[in-house]
């Protein structure tokens, strides 16, 4: 279980993300939903330990009780924009996390190599990811990602540059490879359907400074959530952001 | 369609030239030794083909042997200068000024201090290329996408493995245009290092053929530069197309 404990960041006087303390446990999906600025972004920067060093930040996050120093193995992340390397094909790209966690070029791509098939990859192995639709080069995104073996996935928007149809193929397909392999997993989305379709706990950030305003727990399994339960959660979270932005 | 669209103009326009420059020299009746014909320039060319090829030769060795040297140079400091913070800001302004320093009075110098062999002549040819490459370099480090960088630290990869992986692949345009831009540069300034005091070599060539008044001479040895800077550029381009697959993408798929 990952533990995020009293996170505050400030950017010069201005606090951008205010007393956050959040748990993520594995096998669980928690998404992340606020207004654009509110610090979610911020949030998984620094669990990435990636966030800007002019930033100041205080906090601890603590994985089954013991403080990381970040960046940290058990934590694998996968940014907003497309960072698949043009100049790496496929295979290349999803087995780079492994080879820069420390496995050799060889045993990374033949482990790689071998989850090519579920994530409908197979036969693009040598291609180059402007060769590939917008939704391959997602699955080879999450392909790179979940391979680190790392406790907790981090995930910014990984679907928000989808057509809608593409995206909800991918929300099934995510949740069938978590499934396979349970993590932790936190995502941003700003997407309500995208939040209460696939998420196990909904977290709401408010903006000014980014805090934690709201914690929805959707217990029920996926399969077994009717559709006039959903909508009751979206509206929900929908009156909470709405608040929040008048 | 390429011989079209890039090879016919510019040979379009080298024929008129040349076609102008014939008929201007025959009508005006100007003297070969001051403006000789494109006939002469081809006729001597011929006639001298066996000095001129040797001269040639060893105006291609110091360029090699400068140029390589000098691109080996200016990786490595571009390499020390991304990395140093404090060497960048105190070494940058420092070769900016190498750079204004006339080589008309550089050359003269490197042979007083160096002597008549190859270090005089290597050491000015890296001086005159090498700065556009590093310039080059460096604004091509300046290109990596935040969000790469982020990528590979968040995956637990140091600055070099930062760098190795995602910096140096980034800059590779750059690095190839600076080559560009710089091997224009390495013929010429190769002619000028010997021009100042060789043995052998073209530059060489052309101050005793003006000592003797064969203009015609002068601009053979002016053709055979030409075609020893392109001859280069072409090479680079060739290396560029056989090494960049990876680097254009599905265009050339």
């Amino acid at each position: 279980m990952l533990e995020v404990c009293r996170l505050n960041i400030h950017a010069g006087e201005t606090a951008l993300v205010e007393d956050l303390s959040l748990t993520l446990a594995t096998g669980r999906l928690t998404c992340l939903i606020g207004p654009s600025g509110c610090g979610k972004s911020s949030v998984l920067k620094w669990l990435a330990g990636v966030l800007a060093p002019e930033l100041r930040v205080t906090g601890e996050a603590r994985l089954d009780g013991v403080a990381l120093t970040l960046p940290d193995r058990a934590i694998a992340y996968q940014p907003q924009q497309d960072t698949l390397f043009p100049w790496l094909t496929i295979l290349e790209n999803a087995a780079l996390g492994l080879e820069i966690r420390g496995s050799a070029r060889a045993v990374a791509r033949r482990e790689v190599q071998a989850l090519f098939p579920a994530f409908g990859l197979a036969g693009h192995e040598q291609s180059f990811p402007d060769q590939l639709s917008g939704g391959m080069r997602q699955r080879a995104a999450v392909l790179r990602t979940l391979v680190q073996k790392a406790d907790v996935m981090l995930l910014d928007e990984p679907f928000s540059a989808l057509d809608a149809v593409t995206r909800l193929a991918m929300q099934d397909w995510l949740l069938t490879r978590l499934e396979e392999t349970p993590r932790a997993v936190l995502m941003v989305t700003h997407d309500l359907f995208e939040a209460t379709q696939i998420a196990d706990r909904v977290l709401v950030m408010a903006r000014g400074p980014g805090r934690i305003i709201a914690d929805i727990a959707i217990p029920t399994p996926r399969a077994g959530r009717s559709e006039a339960a959903l909508a009751e959660t979206r509206s929900a979270l929908k009156t909470l952001l709405l608040e929040d932005t008048r | 369609m390429v011989f079209l669209r890039h090879i016919l103009p510019a040979l379009l326009l080298a024929v008129a030239f040349l076609v102008g420059w014939e008929g201007y020299v025959t009508l005006s009746g100007a003297s070969p030794l001051v403006l000789p014909a494109p006939s002469d320039v081809a006729n001597g060319l011929w006639i001298e083909r066996r000095r001129i090829a040797t001269h040639a030769a060893a105006t291609i060795g110091v360029a090699t042997v400068g140029f390589g040297l000098s691109v080996l140079f200016a990786v490595v400091l571009s390499v020390l200068l991304h990395f140093a913070g404090w060497l960048r800001r105190g070494l940058l302004p420092l070769l900016v000024a190498s750079q204004t320093v006339p080589i008309v009075a550089l050359a003269p110098l490197m042979v007083l201090w160096f002597g008549f062999g190859l270090l005089p002549k290597v050491l000015l040819v890296i001086l005159v290329t090498f700065f556009p490459m590093v310039v080059s370099l460096m604004a091509g480090y300046a290109t990596l996408p935040r969000a790469f960088r982020d990528q590979l630290v968040s995956m637990g990869a140091g600055r070099w493995q930062v760098f190795r992986r995602a910096t140096l692949p980034s800059a590779r345009g750059h690095f190839f245009a600076g080559l560009r831009i710089s091997a224009t540069y390495a013929i010429v300034a190769t002619i000028f290092a010997e021009y100042a005091g060789a043995r052998r070599g073209l530059g060489i060539y052309i101050l005793t053929a003006k000592n003797t008044f064969r203009a015609d001479l002068v601009l053979s040895a002016v053709v055979v530069s030409a075609l020893l800077t392109l001859s280069l550029l072409a090479l680079i381009q060739l290396v560029d197309r056989a090494t960049g697959r990876r680097f254009r993408g599905a265009r050339d798929a």
